[in-house]
C-alpha cells in the first residue's frame, strides 16, 4: 500500500490536451499511472496517447470509474474546473495550478469540504507512490519504492531529499507535495495521519519551511497521535523577516512563522531534527529503516 | 499589490464607506487653499506612519506649511515622501478596529474587530488577545445579516444602517474586487457618524486577469508616488519578475526551486558563509530565466562567489546551462562559480558548463562547501 494513490487508482486528467497536460500525461502513463480518461471542453472525442478525451467531467464519469483527478487547467479557469471535478463526486483532486486568486482557492477548499472530497494543492507538484503510480511532475528517477513517507511544501525540496534517500538505498512509500501556500487543501498534519495509518510506511520525513503555522499543527499531531518516527527539516532558517522566499506562503510574519519556533515545536513533539538531506539519511539509517 | 491610503479610501468610498473630505498636497504651496484644522498624511505604503511622524495635525496654514516641509524632507523605511493627503480633522468620540481578510488557519474569510481603534493590532493580539474578536464567514454562503449583528454586539454599538453598510462594503471589496486585506484602523464615531479615518487595502496580484483595467489604473496612480531607493539587482529582479531578496553577505545564490533555494541558503550559513541574496528562478523558460538570474545576482558588487543550486524536475538542465552559457559569453565574469546540477537532462547541462571550466557536481552539500571556500579567499 501507499497513501492516496496506488497501482490501481483510476485517474482522470483535466486539461489533458494543453501543452503541460499532454506532456505530463505521457510521462505519468509511461511510469505506470492508470490513466483512464481526460477532459478538455471542446476537445471531446479526441484522444491523447490512446486516452479518451471528454468535453465534460460528468461524461467521463459516466463511461469510467474514476478515483482521482489531476488538474493542469490555467489559473483563470481553475476554480470552475475544480468545482466540476468536486461536483462529479471524484474524491481526490490534485490541483497543480499556480497563481490561482486567493478567493478562488478559499472557495475551492470550502467546496471540497462540503462535498466530502480532498484537494491536494493548489500549486503542488502532486505526489508519487514510487514504482506504482504518480499524479504530478515528480522526476521519477529520483524515487524508488520503499517504506519512508515524505511530505513537503516544496516540490524541489522533496526531489532533493528523495534523490539522496534513493541514492542511499532508502525507498519511499509515497512522496506528497502539499504546495507553497498560503492556502492549502491538504496540510502536513493530514498527510501525517495517512502515513500513520498506512501499514507499509515505517517512518515519515516532514519537510517544512518558514511562514504560516502548518508545521505547528503537524507538531501537535505528532505529539498526540504519531507512533511512527518522524524526521523533520525546516528550510529558511536564515530568511529575513518580511521577505518572500519564492513561495507565496514563505514569509516570516510574527513569531510563529519563524523556523526557530517551528523547529522548537517539532522537537518538543518528539520529531528527529535534520538540517541537511544527508542528516535525514543518517537518522533513518540509525533507526534501521 | 498594496494600495496607497488615498487609493484605498477611494475604493472604500465607492463601496458605501464614509471617508473624510481630503485633497492632495504635492507641494507646500498647495496648502494655500486648504481648510484648517487639517490632518497631513504622507502617502507611502508602510504602516506606523503616525509613530514615524509623517501623520500630523495642523491647526493653521503656517503650522501646516512647516509640518508639510518637514514631512517632505523625511524618509520612512527607504521611501521618499512626495504626496500628502490633507484631510478634514474630525471630532472623534470613539474609535474601533475592523478588518477583513482570508484566515489561512481555517481557510475562511474573516472579520477581525476590536473596541480598541488606532492600535497596533499585532501588538494588541500579543498583549491583550481577549480584546480582539474574530468572525469567520462561510465563503459559499456569504456575509449574512446575523454576522453583522454579531460584530456590532461585540463592538458594543448599534447595528444600524451605517454599520451594516460599512461591513457590507468591506465584504464587497474583499470578494468582488479581490482584496486579500481590507483594514480600517480606526473606524471612528465622529460628529457626523461612522467614518473610516484610515484605510488599507491589498489587492490580489493573482486576480489581475479579471480586473486588469483597475490594476493598471492603480499602478499608474502609484507612479512617482512610491519612490524607494533600490539596489541594482532589486531593480533588475523587478524588471524580470524573478524572486530575489538582497542579503548582506558575499556568496551569490541562484536556485531553481523555492525549497531548495532556502535549503541552500541555510547550508551556506551553517558552513560559515554569508549569502549575498536569495534568488529563485521559478517556472519560467529555463534558458532565459537562468541568464536573467545571473545578471540580477551578479549586479550586486559584494558578490565574491556564486553558488547555483539546480535540481531538474520540470526545469531542463540543458536549457538552464544554455542560459548560464549565454550570460558568460556576453559578460566577463571574474568570480568563481560552483554549480550543483542533477535531474532532467543534467548530462547535457554538465557538458555545456564544462566548456567554461565549471565542474558541476551532483551533491548539494559538497557544492555549497566549494562556494563557501571560494568566498573565503
Amino acid at each position: 500500500m501507499a497513501i492516496f494513490i496506488d497501482r490501481d487508482t483510476r485517474i482522470l486528467i483535466q486539461g489533458i490536451t494543453g501543452n503541460v497536460g499532454a506532456f505530463q500525461t505521457r510521462i505519468m502513463k509511461e511510469y505506470g499511472s492508470n490513466i483512464v480518461a481526460g477532459v478538455t471542453p471542446g476537445k471531446g472525442g479526441q484522444n491523447v496517447d490512446g486516452i479518451p478525451v471528454y468535453n465534460l467531467v460528468t461524461e467521463a464519469v459516466r463511461e469510467h470509474a474514476i478515483d482521482a483527478a489531476i488538474s493542469f487547467v490555467p489559473a483563470p479557469f481553475a476554480k470552475n474546473a475544480a468545482y466540476e471535478i468536486l461536483s462529479a463526486g471524484i474524491p481526490f483532486l490534485v490541483l497543480t495550478t499556480e497563481g490561482i486568486p486567493e478567493n478562488d482557492n478559499i472557495d475551492i477548499v470550502r467546496f471540497a469540504e462540503l462535498t466530502g472530497n480532498r484537494v491536494l494543492g493548489p500549486d503542488t507538484p502532486g505526489l508519487i507512490s514510487p514504482g506504482r503510480s504518480k499524479m504530478g511532475v515528480h522526476p521519477q528517477l529520483m524515487f524508488k519504492e520503499g517504506s519512508v513517507g515524505v511530505v513537503s511544501k516544496s516540490g524541489s525540496l522533496s526531489y532533493e531529499v528523495g534523490r539522496v534517500l534513493t541514492n542511499a538505498g532508502i525507498g519511499q512509500s509515497s512522496v506528497v507535495g502539499i504546495g507553497g501556500g498560503p492556502v492549502w487543501g491538504t496540510t502536513h498534519k493530514e498527510v501525517l495521519r495517512e502515513f500513520e495509518n498506512d501499514p507499509e510506511t515505517k517512518a515519515v520525513v516532514l519537510l517544512g519551511e518558514v511562514g504560516g503555522k502548518l508545521e505547528h499543527h503537524a507538531a501537535e499531531f505528532i505529539k498526540s497521535h504519531m507512533t511512527k518516527p518522524v524526521v523533520a527539516m525546516i528550510v529558511g532558517r536564515s530568511a529575513p523577516e518580511g521577505a518572500q522566499m519564492g513561495h507565496a506562503g514563505a514569509i516570516v510574519e510574527g513569531e510563529e512563522g519563524t523556523a526557530t519556533s517551528k523547529l522548537k515545536a517539532l522537537k518538543e513533539a518528539g520529531a528527529h531534527m535534520a538540517t541537511t538531506s544527508h542528516e535525514i539519511v543518517k537518522i533513518l539509517q540509525q533507526m534501521g529503516v | 499589490m498594496k494600495l496607497l491610503e488615498f487609493q484605498a479610501k477611494k475604493i472604500l468610498s465607492e463601496n458605501g464607506i464614509p471617508v473624510p473630505a481630503s485633497r492632495f498636497i504635492e507641494s507646500v504651496a498647495d496648502l494655500d487653499s486648504t481648510d484648517f484644522p487639517t490632518v497631513l498624511k504622507a502617502q507611502i505604503p508602510v504602516g506606523g506612519r503616525g509613530k514615524a511622524g509623517v501623520v500630523r495635525v495642523a491647526m493653521d496654514k503656517n503650522e501646516a506649511k512647516k509640518i508639510a516641509a518637514d514631512i517632505f524632507a523625511t524618509k520612512v523605511k527607504g521611501y521618499e515622501i512626495n504626496t500628502l493627503l490633507a484631510e478634514e480633522a474630525m471630532n472623534i468620540r470613539d474609535e474601533f478596529y475592523i478588518c477583513g481578510l482570508n484566515d489561512k488557519e481555517s481557510n475562511r474569510p474573516m472579520f477581525i474587530t476590536s473596541r480598541e481603534g488606532g492600535v497596533d493590532i499585532e501588538l494588541l493580539a500579543k498583549e491583550a488577545p481577549e480584546k480582539i474578536m474574530r468572525k469567520k464567514i462561510d465563503p459559499l454562503v456569504g456575509l449574512m445579516e446575523f454576522d453583522i449583528r454579531d460584530m456590532a454586539t461585540g463592538l458594543g454599538i448599534p447595528c444600524d444602517k451605517a454599520f451594516v453598510s460599512i461591513v457590507r462594503g468591506i465584504w464587497n471589496v474583499m470578494r468582488r474586487q479581490d482584496a486579500t486585506l481590507v483594514e480600517i484602523n480606526p473606524l471612528a464615531i465622529t460628529d457626523t457618524g461612522l467614518v473610516a479615518l484610515d484605510g488599507k487595502i491589498i489587492l490580489d496580484d493573482n486576480a489581475g486577469f479579471r480586473c486588469n483595467d483597475r490594476m493598471t489604473e492603480i499602478r499608474s496612480g502609484q507612479e512617482g508616488r512610491i519612490v524607494k531607493e533600490k539596489s541594482a539587482p532589486e531593480i533588475l529582479a523587478e524588471k524580470y519578475n524573478i524572486s530575489y531578496v538582497l542579503l548582506d553577505g558575499d556568496i551569490g545564490i541562484i536556485a531553481d526551486g523555492a525549497g531548495t533555494g532556502m535549503l541552500t541558503l541555510d547550508l551556506v550559513k551553517d558552513l560559515g558563509g554569508i549569502p549575498a541574496n536569495f534568488c529563485e528562478m521559478g517556472g519560467k523558460a529555463a534558458a532565459e530565466a537562468a541568464e536573467q538570474a545571473m545578471e540580477i545576482v551578479l549586479a550586486n558588487p559584494n558578490v565574491n562567489s556564486l553558488l547555483i543550486s539546480l535540481i531538474g524536475g520540470l526545469t531542463r538542465m540543458d536549457q538552464v546551462a544554455e542560459g548560464i552559457d549565454a550570460y558568460l559569453q556576453k559578460n566577463s565574469c571574474q568570480i568563481p562559480i560552483a554549480v550543483r546540477m542533477c535531474g532532467t537532462k543534467a548530462e547535457e547541462g554538465v557538458r555545456i558548463l564544462a566548456s567554461h571550466g565549471i565542474a558541476a557536481k551532483a551533491d548539494l552539500s559538497e557544492t555549497a562547501k566549494m562556494a563557501v571556500n571560494y568566498g573565503g579567499k
